[in-house]
């Protein structure tokens, strides 16, 4: 019965979706916001001598509840990979990571005292507001860029993306081969690239100014919008493979731009935060170490 | 049959599909026309690309027929002559052709060995749709990082504290702990620069004093340890974790780093905060049950009243006492001094500086400065002088001989009698002629007219010395005017003036900087024009202070903490206040306005 009944909660619901950003009528928000709020209150009405920093006993209270939250927030890189239901599901996790992620701009910064520097104090909060600022980009590029791409993908799937590049580069390949060598080169040269290669910037600006296609695509239209129109002239077909081609490239690469915002971000997000750690590892010893 | 031509194809699971062509021609050509006898679909290769002959004597021949050449044995030529009995290997665009000889019939195996086109290549489409192809991945970004930040900023700084630990200076360089400094040292420490190793001696263990008294050798305690101990107030709940949490990550109590805090900037080190003092101070007689000193928490609001060292009773050295100025108390220095008549703006003391006038800088009546001196640190007066602050009026001269002022030696009673006695001899009795000749400068005030000012006072026609002797230490006479004069036993001539005791510093226990009060006139504080006699003390009241002072906290137009007057390691200087901030204050006291600079 029991079981049945937990099973049965799965399959209950009202049918809309909740994000985790609203999970549990914002239940993290008002966390956040009561730590965050009590902070400064806390730290307006206690007066630290000579002034506050991160070495006076408030200091390092607030130093060391900053320290286990940012080793809790970077466990969710593990929690995710192990899914559960209730509480603690996931989702509630990803609520609690992004409030109270939010909520360590208030409680690092008041660590600081505003006392700020050329040194590995000041790294490890400036890796800290980074990653809390990556953060902020990935929430808001997932709440944005999913809408979009669906838009640009309209139905098709990746892999159909890159089947029909395959399909629409056979027919090129045949029918070009009419063509006089000056044409075949052209053809060729759009055949033989890789349509996506060329990096990051190209990737993330969707700007390919040396994409064969395209040139190919325009050098031909010049000749074939000069010359008479004729039923079977090979340079004809091609023209328009080429045309199809281009199209197909330009939602490929919109799709893999608009990819690469849902992720870019984690590039970011990820790595310094292993770079927070070992430069928060490095702030703690070098405070014990220079007591 | 001169030629065969095998094709090779694939099909889609990879199997081998071979055609043969035999051609009975001596020549054949390859290109992308499909009436070529080796047909090639493949852009790269020209319509009719090549030739391929038979020679006579067997060999084949193969020559370019269009722009593009083509490759044998891995060289691109437009024309090469290969034997086909020993097999060669030659490449139009993405097709490899092989040659070889089968009874005497020339065989060409062609096989395409490109693929048709980009995309049609066996892709990673995971690694297409994610950021894996165009960043390194996240793991490798992420170890890179933290390895640079470690061996950046913990293993290097580590290794230059041990490389430095017992030297005394590094050398002139970058030094990789620097990283760790929280904020730059203040200004007087600010020549130690990067030598860390001067203060952190070792790994792991706070600051300690040793550390400061290396080169602070004169510092010495506020007080006994042990009554410093008992005189602490009781900790709080909270003060007894932070200092279990102090105990258990071994910084010791009461060390020089708790007031002097570093790292806190370029500047002048931060002065020492009132609660560091208040927190004993305020109730310290509740702990301290035997203590003399009056409880302070706050210059405002609980300071008692100021206790200055007086002389209450002459000797030799004069007995000191320090009294609360709320009882009033009276200086015994020896001098009989009236402030009031001297800084009169209309008396004859006024009429007799304004004659006097510009060779000894005075002006229509007397002034404070005219007698007091400054010293040159500013912060008090040096002492009255007889004869640098006094004589301009005050003068012992006996006669006049040329030029020259025979005076009266100032402070020797013995020498006076013995002046006195060796001028009646000589001259003496003393005659009216000589007397109207001595007249330069008349005494001052009700004396002024009728008598004349020098040593002698009364009757001019003393006929003997010891009448004159007894008319300058009695009442009218020099030296009466301003000292306690001892009357010998009659019969003896031993005449003595009580020793005058000047006080230069009343607040022992404070510190008073008058410079630093140059705002004020001296009447502001002390009401010397009002006072009759030496023995009033001029000196102002807490009240008149906490017109512009108040407690740190406060809204004063100077807010002073303990540290402005009291010194915690208090010793005959000022106490240590930084300048710059003493400065600021004076400004704000003034203006109201801060200009950040010393006037």
């Amino acid at each position: 019965m029991d079981r049945q009944a937990a099973q049965s909660g799965r399959v209950q619901s009202d049918g809309t979706h909740e994000g985790f950003l609203r999970h549990a009528n914002f239940r993290w928000l008002k966390i956040a916001t009561m730590i965050s709020l009590l902070a400064i209150v806390s730290y307006l009405i206690i007066d630290v001598q000579p002034r506050h920093n991160g070495g006076s006993w408030y200091g390092y209270t607030l130093g060391s509840i900053g320290v286990l939250m940012i080793l809790w927030l970077s466990l969710l890189g593990i929690r995710k990979r192990r899914m559960s239901r209730g509480h603690w599901s996931l989702k509630a996790w990803t609520s609690a990571h992004a409030y109270l992620g939010l909520s360590l701009i208030v409680i690092g910064t008041l660590h600081t005292g505003f006392q700020l520097g050329w040194n590995v104090h000041t790294l490890a909060y400036v890796l800290m507001m980074i990653v809390i600022l990556s953060g902020i980009w990935g929430i808001s590029v997932y709440a944005t860029v999913p809408k979009i791409m669906s838009a640009n993908r309209d139905q098709t799937t990746e892999a159909q993306m890159l089947a029909s590049l395959r399909s629409i580069d056979r027919q090129l390949h045949d029918a070009a081969q009419p063509l006089d060598q000056n044409h075949a080169e052209l053809v060729s040269g759009s055949l033989d690239q890789d349509p996506f290669g060329g990096g990051i910037i190209r990737r993330m600006t969707n700007r390919y100014p040396a994409c064969q296609t395209i040139a190919a695509h325009e050098k031909i239209m010049l000749f074939t919008e000069s010359a008479p129109r004729t039923r079977d002239d090979p340079l004809e077909k091609v023209a328009s493979l080429l045309g199809r081609k281009r199209a197909i490239l330009a939602r490929t690469r919109k799709h893999l731009q608009l990819k690469a915002m849902l992720e870019i971000w984690l590039h970011f997000h990820v790595p310094l935060t292993f770079a927070l750690i070992a430069a928060l590892i490095a702030h703690i010893v070098s405070v014990f170490f220079y007591w | 049959m001169n030629f065969l031509v095998r094709q090779i194809s694939r099909t889609s699971d990879g199997r081998e599909i071979i055609r043969a062509y035999p051609h009975d021609v001596r020549e054949i050509i390859v290109g992308r026309e499909a009436s070529c006898e080796i047909h090639l679909t493949d852009l790269a290769v020209e319509m009719r690309h090549a030739r391929l002959t038979v020679q006579a004597n067997g060999k084949l021949e193969i020559a370019a027929l269009a722009g593009l050449g083509f490759e044998v044995d891995g060289r691109y030529t437009s024309q090469a002559i290969i034997d086909p009995a020993g097999g060669a290997e030659m490449r139009f665009g993405g097709h490899l052709l092989v040659i070889s000889e089968e009874d005497s019939v020339v065989v060409i195996t062609v096989e395409r060995i490109e693929v048709l086109s980009d995309s049609t290549k066996e892709r990673d489409e995971i690694g297409l749709f994610t950021l894996r192809g165009v960043l390194p991945s996240r793991r490798i970004m992420a170890w890179t990082l933290s390895v640079i930040v470690l061996l950046a900023l913990l293993v290097l700084p580590i290794y230059t504290f041990y490389n430095y630990q017992n030297s005394e200076k590094r050398p002139a360089a970058f030094h990789a702990d620097s990283l760790w400094s929280s904020g730059s040292l203040s200004s007087p420490h600010a020549g130690l620069g990067m030598n860390c190793q001067s203060c952190h001696t070792e790994a792991f263990v706070a600051v300690r004093d040793s550390s400061c008294v290396s080169c602070h050798d004169d510092a010495h305690e506020h007080a006994d340890p042990k009554r410093l101990k008992l005189a602490k107030a009781p900790l709080d709940w909270d003060g007894k974790i932070s200092r279990k949490i102090a105990d258990s990550f071994n910084r010791p109590e009461g060390r020089c780093v708790e007031c002097h805090n570093e790292h806190e900037g370029a500047g002048p080190m931060e002065d020492t905060k009132q609660q560091f003092c208040s927190s004993c101070h305020t109730d310290m007689n509740k702990r301290l049950t035997d203590t003399k000193i009056a409880n302070a928490g706050d210059f405002g609001t609980a300071h008692p009243q100021f206790k200055p060292t007086v002389i209450t009773a002459n000797g030799s050295p004069p007995k000191r006492e320090r009294i609360s100025l709320d009882q009033k108390p009276v200086e015994n220095s020896g001098l009989k001094f009236p402030h009031n008549l001297h800084l009169s703006q209309t008396n004859g003391v006024a009429r007799m500086a304004g004659r006097l006038g510009k060779p000894f800088d005075f002006g229509e009546a007397l002034e404070c400065k005219d007698c007091h001196v400054k010293t040159p640190d500013g912060v008090g007066f040096k002492p009255i002088d007889m004869e640098q602050n006094c004589s301009q009026c005050h003068n012992l001269g006996l006669e006049k001989i040329g030029n020259t002022v025979r005076t009266l030696r100032h402070g020797d009673p013995k020498m006076v009698v013995a002046d006195l006695r060796a001028f009646y001899r000589s001259g003496g009795p003393y005659s009216v002629r000589t007397q109207q000749s001595m007249e330069g400068r008349r005494r001052p005030g009700d004396y002024a007219r009728s008598q004349p000012y020098y040593a002698y006072f009364g009757s001019v026609n003393y006929s003997r010395a010891d009448s004159a002797i007894r008319a300058v230490f009695s009442k009218g006479g020099a030296c009466y005017d301003c000292h306690t004069v001892i009357a010998p036993p009659a019969g003896s001539d031993n005449w003595q003036v009580q020793k005058v005791y000047q006080t230069s510093r009343y607040m022992t226990k404070g510190w008073f900087d008058h410079d630093a009060h140059d705002t004020e006139t001296c009447s502001s504080c002390h009401a010397a024009k009002q006072s009759g006699s030496a023995s009033e003390l001029l000196l102002p009241g807490i009240k008149t202070c906490r017109t512009c002072h108040g407690g740190e906290a406060s809204n004063a137009d100077v807010p002073s903490s303990c540290a402005m007057c009291h010194s915690f390691h208090a010793d005959e200087g000022a106490p240590w206040v930084p300048k710059y901030n003493m400065a600021r204050k004076r400004d704000l006291s003034k203006t109201g306005v801060e200009n950040g600079k010393a006037p």
